[in-house]
């Protein structure tokens, strides 16, 4: 496979599940000085605020989503001593206990994974153009609805 | 004419609809457009003037003096709410 394919494989937004083994296979794949992978999985929840949630809706901005991504993966290469690093995030229609977002970092040593790993999911949250609807018993919500 | 995406919350400011078209002079600014939007859509423009929304252009976070063409691929964002 190409080098470019294998990265564009690396950060994606994508409407069905993902399998958290093939992802983690895929980053132990990228090199042997790897010694250290740290996960962080991101699941949908049958509550937020007080009240319940029966499923969820995510959008994302196409194009820049997956730019915004991309961004993350780069700058955590470059900032953080760690040799890989995979974002994924669904859209879609998911429901409660389904997967959301999955960061997968490879490192020599496990500090900078546990590092990196969290860096990634915080920037995704503040950088990444994706939107949540929640629904709930008293009606849809956009989360953040009252930004 | 531009045309502007609108995602999550802001469709409801715009009867449902993904896309709005405002009509802008040559050489506006986003100020011009955020001008204009405030007009047509007040709740809109209360949530650009008060920067909880943001406007992108071109796929990247735009500033109030930032020039507009026809050609631009013009968003406007509410809170970002990705993640679990």
């Amino acid at each position: 496979m190409a080098v470019e394919t294998e990265e564009g494989m690396l950060v994606r937004v994508q409407l069905e599940n993902f399998s958290i083994d093939q992802e983690l296979e895929r980053i132990r794949a990228r090199s042997t000085k790897i010694g250290g992978i740290a996960m962080f999985l991101g699941t949908a929840r049958d509550h937020s605020k007080g009240h319940d949630v029966s499923s969820m809706t995510f959008e994302h901005y196409e194009g820049m989503a997956q730019k915004k991504l991309k961004e993350i993966r780069e700058r955590a290469l470059q900032d953080f001593d760690i040799i890989e690093a995979l974002v994924l995030h669904r859209y879609g229609p998911i429901e409660i206990g389904e997967n959301i977002v999955l960061i997968i970092v490879g490192a020599e040593h496990r500090a900078d994974a546990f590092k990196a790993c969290q860096w990634c999911i915080d920037e995704l949250k503040k950088i990444t153009p994706i939107w949540k609807m929640e629904y709930t018993p008293q009606g849809d919500v956009w989360v953040e609805e009252h930004p | 004419m531009v045309q502007v995406k609108l995602f999550g919350m802001l469709k409801t400011f715009v009867a449902g609809s993904s896309m709005v078209e405002i009509a802008l002079s040559d050489g506006a600014h986003v100020k011009d457009l955020v001008d204009s939007l405030h007009t047509q859509y007040p709740e809109l423009g209360e949530l650009l003037h008060q920067k909880k929304v943001v406007v992108s252009v071109n796929q990247e976070i735009a500033h109030w003096d930032t020039a507009l063409v026809a050609s631009d691929e013009i968003a406007l964002l509410p809170p970002f709410a990705g993640g679990a």
